[in-house]
């Protein structure tokens, strides 16, 4: 519990953490206010009904997965792994604290995400008179985003674990997630959905496209990837030396 | 027991030997100075007893167990690795504030080590705009945290006024007083030989002495400077004597002989001596002389 409340202060002692969320809850308020408010009723009802309710979500599930990253290799950057694990010398007890504080990070992220689209997109929607999905529809998409950018900010820690060069790292999470993982789409079949990408389609609830996996399926699926992620990053840094 | 011991301790790096089969023992209730030239391998050693990085082979021990094994580490050992080991966004307090969260020291502790190391009125800076001397001194204080037994500080001095460095001395003193285990690292002597009790001197990895300051001051030859009205009948009856000579300029250095002993050779040939002064090799040549040129393993 020590450990988890230093991670968490280290968070929200330098400027990184605050300016990525403002600039992906801005972002986020943006898109909600524009979108919705200028695009003709008719398309945005569709869009609505097809599950897309999460307007300009993709800003802020990138700024979660690099976010994720910077928890771990900040701390190689700036030497600071060093005091941290002289607090922890089985160093595990320390990255399971920083892989919870990243999670959390993630939930807040979320939940502030539906604070600012719920408040702006739906109440702009709703005030052109226009109709808004069921409670039950909106609650799960919500839902399935705040777990999303949770296991993106964990997906993003254990690349950063595995990597440890912030840069690589961030080209690395970016270009396996964003860039990879979409493209066994292509391939004939369901195998895509099993990939990191689709499967967090899933977890948003979009309904296009052949997929078969649901949204709890599709966040299991995610979540296996952070965690094999996370398992093998932990035992990397467990076993590495902790350079200078 | 000691309290901290390597054993037969060997740290590869590919085919570099950064620590080459070093064992000595550090006892608490003394300062110990851990000397060697730059690349001598004591960050190496330091980081192996931190438990940072995992020997090649032999064994790094804190209080007889291997450090990964410590109960409860930051009031077990406090250790102040490099002055730059800091998030430069993160202003010096907060630093300190994660470490104690980390292992519950309560909030008044922090304010009492930033008033310990005279950083109260930059505690709310960002570690960015710190002076390299004010680095070091937080990193003094986040090894004090913990009021730990062990303090192990790697170069604390560099960047230091002479001042701090006064501060600094007293400060290592006290915590030896008070019965903890300090070792303190160094490539320059003339830092550490106010303060330590025992040296621990090493050079490309392996150990070349582990002695006290005592012993290692006591251990200089000494020499006797010499002008006398003629140079060289003095230079022939010493050599006489079997005393060693050196010409060194219009002077003579001279050892194996007492001061009353050329004295007196010289009033019985005759010769007017005009200095008979004798010369304590100093500290710094003796370990100059011990590390020897160590090109070969600069940093």
């Amino acid at each position: 519990m020590s450990l988890l409340r230093s991670e968490w202060l280290k968070l929200w002692t330098t400027r990184t953490t605050w300016v990525m969320l403002g600039i992906g809850l801005l972002g986020e308020a943006l898109f909600a206010g524009l979108y919705p408010g200028l695009a003709s009723l008719g398309d945005v009802e569709r869009e609505l009904g097809e599950g897309e309710i999460a307007t300009g979500v993709g800003l802020l599930m990138v700024l979660m997965l690099v976010l994720g990253v910077l928890t771990i290799t900040t701390e190689f950057r700036h030497g600071t792994s060093s005091s941290t694990f002289l607090a922890s010398p089985k160093r595990y007890p320390a990255l399971l604290a920083k892989l919870a504080a990243a999670l959390l990070v993630g939930l807040l992220a979320g939940l502030a995400f539906v604070a600012v689209n719920g408040g702006l997109s739906l109440s702009l929607i709703s005030g052109r008179g226009g109709d808004l999905p069921g409670a039950g529809d909106l609650a799960s998409v919500y839902a399935g985003v705040v777990v999303s950018f949770a296991l993106l900010s964990a997906f993003g820690f254990g690349v950063g674990a595995i990597v440890r060069n912030q840069v690589g790292a961030i080209i690395a999470a970016i270009a396996f997630f964003f860039v990879l993982s979409p493209l066994p789409e292509l391939l004939p079949g369901s195998i895509g959905e099993y990939f990191p990408a689709q499967a967090l389609g899933s977890l948003h609830g979009h309904l296009e496209g052949d997929g078969t996996l649901g949204q709890v399926s599709g966040g299991l699926v995610l979540a296996a990837w952070a965690a094999g992620l996370v398992a093998i990053g932990i035992l990397l840094v467990c076993k590495r030396d902790v350079a200078d | 027991m000691p309290e901290l011991e390597v054993r037969g301790l060997t740290k590869r790096y590919g085919r570099t030997v950064a620590v080459d089969d070093l064992s000595f023992a550090v006892e608490a209730g003394r300062v110990t100075g851990f000397l060697g030239p730059n690349g001598a391998g004591k960050t190496t050693t330091m980081r192996a007893l931190l438990g940072l990085l995992r020997p090649s082979a032999g064994d790094a021990l804190v209080e007889g167990s291997p450090p990964v094994e410590m109960g409860d580490p930051l009031r077990t050992i406090g250790a102040a690795l490099e002055a730059t080991a800091f998030h430069p966004g993160r202003s010096g307090r907060n630093h300190l504030r994660t470490l104690a969260a980390a292992a519950a020291i309560p909030r008044a502790r922090v304010e009492e080590v930033l008033e310990m190391v005279e950083l109260t009125g930059a505690a709310d800076r960002r570690v960015k705009g710190y002076s390299l001397g004010m680095r070091q001194r937080l990193a003094l204080a986040a090894a004090l945290l913990g009021e730990p037994r062990i303090l192990i500080l790697d170069e604390p001095a560099n960047g230091l006024d002479p001042q701090g460095m006064r501060w600094l001395r007293d400060l290592l003193r006290a915590q030896a007083a008070e019965g903890r285990t300090v070792l303190v690292s160094s490539h320059l002597l003339s830092e550490v030989a106010q303060t330590a009790d025992e040296l621990v001197m090493i050079r490309a990895g392996k150990l070349i002495a582990q002695t006290t300051l005592a012993e290692f001051t006591a251990g200089g030859g000494s020499q006797i400077r010499v002008r006398a009205s003629d140079l060289d009948a003095l230079a022939s009856g010493l050599a006489e004597r079997d005393a060693a000579v050196v010409r060194d300029g219009e002077a003579l250095l001279v050892s194996g002989l007492s001061g009353e002993q050329i004295g007196a050779l010289a009033l019985a040939r005759g010769i007017a001596l005009h200095e008979l002064s004798p010369q304590q090799q100093s500290l710094e040549e003796r370990f100059i002389e011990l590390m020897g040129d160590d090109e070969e393993s600069g940093s």
